[in-house]
């Protein structure tokens, strides 16, 4: 992978991953699960765990990038605007830097809805094992 | 162009940050040895911070070849 290099991905918040990521993880806060309670706090729906999208970070560097022999060394994240349920989301990561001399690679992501709404962003650090 | 004296202050610094442990306190001669933090893993993250400080790029054969903090300063100074 070389400074520049982009790569994209599509992914669906569908019922199937809020699903199993409440059963996974037990976070059933009301503003996740109780639709009320999401619009009384200005919110059109339920909103989808943050996290997910760590899971969809993990299935990009894991299953998306042309080779597997990589390990996560860090990431993060910050979050614009809400996720619901089946939203169609957007994913692009740009290799933002690499440092051959201990086979680390950084990226540079960002996710966006159907609405071209800026989603999250945040950065990826991996190691080539 | 830095004196290696300032490059071992500024390489200090990231260690502190790096490793989270404000006590540390590098001489020409530490080597992962004598700091608990300093493993594989943080040793990664320190030449990823260091290259990035001092917009230099080493070669894997370079990092090799340090035996202490003082070589790598050496090793800095001379990019």
């Amino acid at each position: 992978m070389l400074k520049g290099d982009i790569f994209s991905h599509e992914f669906i918040v569908d019922m199937e991953i809020y699903n199993g990521f409440i059963n996974l993880f037990r976070d059933k806060n009301p503003l996740h699960t109780d639709l009320s309670f999401a619009k009384k706090k200005g919110f059109v729906s339920t909103v989808m765990h943050g996290n997910i999208l760590g899971g969809f970070i993990s299935y990009f560097i894991g299953e998306c990038l042309p080779i597997k022999n990589v390990i996560i060394h860090s990431q993060e994240i910050k979050y614009y605007n809400p996720v619901f349920l089946n939203d169609q989301l957007f994913f692009v990561a740009k290799v933002s830097d690499v440092f051959e001399s201990v086979s680390v690679v950084m990226f540079d992501f960002l996710f966006e809805n159907a609405q071209k709404q800026k989603i999250a962003k945040g950065k990826i650090q991996i190691g080539l094992i | 162009m830095l004196s290696f004296d300032e490059i071992l202050v500024q390489v200090n610094e990231i260690f502190k940050n790096i490793l989270d442990n404000d006590a540390i306190s590098l001489k020409t001669t530490t080597t992962a040895n004598d700091i608990e933090e300093w493993d594989s893993l943080t040793h990664i993250q320190l030449i990823v911070a260091i290259e990035k400080h001092f917009k230099i790029r080493f070669t894997t054969s370079e990092i090799t070849s340090y035996s202490n903090v003082g070589e790598m300063c050496e090793g800095i100074q001379k990019k």
